[in-house]
């Protein structure tokens, strides 16, 4: 568990570990960088602005990395200066700061900025220079024109979260019904859901099983599948436990939900792409939020259970048959609020790389 | 100052033999307003008026004309979109900023000939089967718009669809519904529909297709400006040789004058 380690500003005091020690510490600043879906703080030393953002700009560690820490600053940018005046703080970077062309990229280093600076005592908000002018639409949907606070990059837009998507069920058929009995046997849908209805629920579940079974993931039953399906059994965990724990396998983009030696349920999923990789290890719920807001990537995540930093289980509206996500583990909508149920704050979940 | 003799001298060479400088406001220099930010078109960096950098299409398309007049360009940004299409004496030469013509316009500013047509397009979500390809394929989705646009009026007038749209106020809205998949397809200005999924290409399916509206950009000039059939001669040039089109490309992510046209 990396100590010191914090999600979201207002959440910090809860998450900071205090110190093992009440030795003196050299004084250090909150550089904000990303894990999953949020915005993590990790510690340098210093006690200015310029020192945080300078720690901001050099990025993490290696040992940070392999925790799925990052940056969407680019590498090599450089500050031009700092000033801090009435509690405004004045940061002139290079134009390197607005390249690419990426929404997500480019709001998401404004909110690490921004955050960054406004951490340092008696900061309450940053005016953003590139170049030493003011950006005008560098950043798509931030206006950088006045200074920024912590509030502006952090909150959720006026906005409901996304509803279910209107359903328009077709008609059932009895052999639809039997690869649904036989995929609910098997773990791959509750047996509620059989209803002999096709749909993206049903095809969901087919590409779980052929994700445990190294099929081709297109989700169609073809003879392959079945010929599978009429063999299979349920999935095993693939590592000793007890209890209610849950895997998370990155080779197979699956999440197993288990109980003792039984795999209660398997859940088509999909994990960090590649440069944002899913963390592998053994981790813990921490925190559940049933309306999640991504800081940095701007976007509701219902039924979110956070296991390391910023990297949780949440609903999405896309969960392709490979690695998509920011970290996080990408759950279809109709398997995302049981998840969420069956996962209490301090639910084992290892992130495991090979599951075969 | 031998570097600044030696661009003189090259952008002499570079001018057509017979041709005489433009007469620009600033000699030698193609003085062009902005009215940043616009993504995809303009934006970039201003200290008051003074544009430190810019980029886009229309950045890139001014520089290419100041080019093939032999002139060098220089950027001011104009606040007020409306600055832009008063009548009157102006200290640019010209100005680009997704400016429609209309008569009414046209009778206070002179216009180039168009550089866009910004028709409606229709972007379709993530995994939508089959792609639309026609009107009446659309019928059959949920199809959206903002509320009070032009795409309000294609789906209810031309589109008329089956299923009961949604017309959100607010164009974040509108996007946001696309991408949790309440929506199966939007309506909405093509230039701005290519843009967003250039900058979010993971939140949204292709772009399918236009529904023509006639709208169509062009650059403006003070009135009896003697530069305009020299910028048109240079825009012909533009499009005939294929830069406009790999311009557009590039900052649209799409060619939104090649989309295939829905019927």
């Amino acid at each position: 568990m990396p100590a010191r380690l914090c999600v979201a500003a207002a959440l910090c005091a809860a998450v900071v570990l205090p110190p093992a020690a009440a030795a003196p510490r050299a004084a250090t600043v909150k550089v904000a960088f990303l894990q999953g879906e949020q915005v993590v703080y990790v510690d340098r030393p210093g006690s200015t602005v310029a020192a945080a953002v300078r720690g901001l700009l050099a990025g993490p560690t290696g040992t940070e990395k392999t925790q799925g820490i990052k940056s969407q600053l680019p590498a090599g940018t450089p500050l031009r200066g700092v000033s801090v005046r009435r509690g405004v703080a004045t940061i002139d970077v290079g134009i390197k700061f607005a390249s690419g062309s990426r929404a997500e990229s480019l709001t998401a280093r404004v909110a690490q900025l921004v955050l960054t600076a406004t951490r340092v005592p008696n900061v309450r908000s940053v005016r953003l220079l590139v170049k030493g002018g003011t950006p005008l639409g560098l950043f798509p949907g931030i206006l950088a024109s006045f200074p920024l606070t912590a509030k502006s990059v952090t909150a959720p837009p006026r906005m409901p979260p996304p509803a279910p998507a209107p359903q328009q069920p077709k008609p059932p058929s009895a052999a639809t019904r039997a690869l649904q009995q036989r995929l609910a046997d098997l773990g791959y849908m509750q047996a509620d859901e059989v209803d002999g209805r096709p749909g993206p629920r049903t095809t969901s579940a087919v590409v779980a099983f052929q994700k445990w079974s190294g099929l081709t993931r297109d989700g169609v039953a073809g003879p392959a599948t079945r010929a599978a399906l009429s063999s299979a059994t349920r999935p095993t965990p693939t590592r000793p436990g007890s209890g209610r724990r849950v895997e998370v396998l990155l080779d197979r983009q699956l999440t197993l939900v288990i109980d003792g030696a039984r795999v209660t349920r398997i859940l088509d999923v999909s994990s960090g792409k590649p440069g944002y990789d899913t963390p592998v290890g053994s981790w813990k719920v921490f925190r559940k939020e049933v309306r999640s807001w991504s800081v940095p990537y701007k976007v509701w995540l219902p039924w979110a259970s956070y296991f390391v930093g910023g990297v949780a289980f949440h609903e999405y509206p896309d969960v392709p048959p490979s690695p998509a996500s920011h970290g996080c583990v990408r759950v279809p909508r109709w398997d995302a609020q049981w998840l969420y149920t069956q996962t209490p704050v301090g639910t084992p979940v290892t992130v495991i790389a090979s599951s075969r | 100052m031998r570097m600044l003799a030696a661009a003189v001298a090259i952008a002499a060479l570079a001018l057509p033999a017979g041709a005489a400088t433009p007469p620009t406001k600033t000699p030698g220099a193609l003085t062009v307003a902005l009215e940043m930010p616009s993504a995809g078109f303009q934006v970039g960096v201003v200290r008051g008026r003074t544009v430190i950098l810019a980029r886009g299409l229309e950045v890139d398309l001014a520089a290419q004309v100041a080019k093939r007049l032999g002139l060098r360009v220089r950027f001011v940004n104009e606040p007020a979109f409306s600055k832009l299409v008063t009548a009157g004496p102006k200290d640019w030469d010209l100005a680009i900023a997704q400016i429609s013509v209309t008569p009414e316009r046209a009778r206070r500013v002179d216009f180039s000939t168009p550089y866009l047509e910004a028709d409606q397009g229709v972007l379709v979500r993530v995994g939508v089967k089959p792609v639309p390809r026609s009107i009446a394929a659309l019928r059959k989705l949920v199809v959206c718009a903002q509320r009070g646009t032009t795409g309000e009026a294609i789906v209810t007038n031309r589109i008329n669809p089956t299923r009961k749209p949604l017309f959100p106020a607010d164009l974040s809205v509108l996007l946001y519904d696309l991408f949790a998949k309440r929506c199966d397809a939007v309506v909405f200005d093509a230039p701005t529909l290519a843009v967003l999924r250039r900058e979010a290409p993971d939140r949204y399916g292709p772009l399918v297709g236009r529904i023509p509206t006639r709208e169509r950009y062009a650059i403006a000039f003070e009135k009896g400006s003697p530069l305009r059939t020299r910028v048109n001669a240079a825009l012909r040039a533009i499009a005939r040789d294929g830069t406009l089109a790999r311009l557009r490309q590039r900052w649209l992510g799409a060619d939104t004058a090649r989309l295939p046209v829905l019927r």
